[in-house]
């Protein structure tokens, strides 16, 4: 996703507080991408990330007379974001435990032809990472989903949670380590088991 | 955080989603329904001032009335009242009972 100038949406946020309504649309368009796929980390799920990136779009319509610019817009909205999904998931159904996680890949991948197995493989183990990341804990999953989001970019995911870089640090390592935990119990439930005595 | 290990790679290469070619639509639909809402009621602070205001005499005019209460006057007023004091608590124990038994439920037959 390329950068997008500030100025336009500040130009747009003004427009939009003097009336012109229209204006927003300029605002969706640069960051509907962004807002989608942030919250394609935190559901998996295509439509429920459409629904909360838009959710999260009419609150910051909603919020935009708070916008001062002393921050960057992209760290406002995406603040603003992380707080709708935060809300989104919250009151949606519990995510499956990854245990449930990994069976459903497993079955899916020896359900796949044997030749394709091994092209699948990779792909399937990065998906159960992905998807062993959103049985983290809350204080864990948004960092780790904001830092990669961000490519790695520590003060600004800190800006955006609004903590300290101290505190995101030590959360990102937990969450790590965490996440190191589960990878490890899925490749041992997928290790091929010694064959029984008839 | 430099090092770059086998779960950073995976969570650093996510494909990227493209939004439906209706989901600006669709959001600026809701936006445009947001801004035909009615503003919110603004809060009454001028009913608010006087009311406060109300409070606030109305407290120091009983202050004033309370200070200018002669009380040894008003003892000789009650006096014969405390005369017929144990009757008055009878009659108002009596009054309580009576309340009280109207309030009981009453029991149900089996």
């Amino acid at each position: 996703m390329p950068p997008v100038p500030e100025d336009e949406d500040a130009v747009d946020a003004r427009r939009v507080l003097a009336g012109d309504v229209a204006a927003f649309g300029g605002i969706v368009r640069r960051w509907q991408g962004r807002l989608i796929n942030l919250a394609w980390r935190f559901s998996r799920d295509r439509a429920s990330a459409e629904d909360m990136a838009q959710e999260a779009f009419v609150k910051a319509f909603r919020a935009l007379h708070t916008f001062r610019g002393e921050s960057a817009f992209s760290t406002w909205l995406t603040a603003i974001a992380i707080n709708v999904y935060r809300s989104w998931l919250r009151d949606r159904a519990p995510l499956p435990a990854a245990g449930d996680v990994n069976d459903l890949i497993l079955m899916r991948a020896r359900s796949a032809a044997p030749d394709a197995l091994a092209g699948l493989e990779e792909h399937e183990r990065a998906e159960a990472v992905r998807q062993a990341v959103l049985t983290l804990p809350p204080r864990y999953r948004e960092p780790i989903v904001l830092f990669y989001f961000q490519e790695m970019d520590v003060s600004e995911t800190a800006r955006i949670l609004g903590i300290p870089e101290g505190t995101l640090k030590a959360r990102l390592h937990r969450g790590r380590e965490l996440l190191r935990r589960k990878a490890e119990a899925s490749r041992a439930s997928r290790a091929p088991r010694a064959p029984r005595d008839e | 955080m430099s090092d770059i290990d086998d779960l950073d790679r995976i969570l650093l290469s996510e494909e990227p989603l493209t939004p439906s070619s209706g989901f600006a639509a669709a959001v600026m639909e809701s936006v445009r329904e947001v801004a035909a809402e009615p503003p919110p009621l603004a809060f009454p602070w001028a009913r608010f001032a006087a009311g406060a205001i109300a409070c606030a005499i109305g407290a120091a005019a009983s202050v004033a009335v309370i200070a200018g209460v002669d009380w040894a006057a008003l003892g000789d007023t009650f006096a014969p009242l405390q005369a017929a004091g144990p009757d008055l608590g009878y009659a108002a124990a009596a009054v309580a009972a009576s309340l009280a038994v109207v309030r009981l439920p009453r029991l149900r037959r089996v």
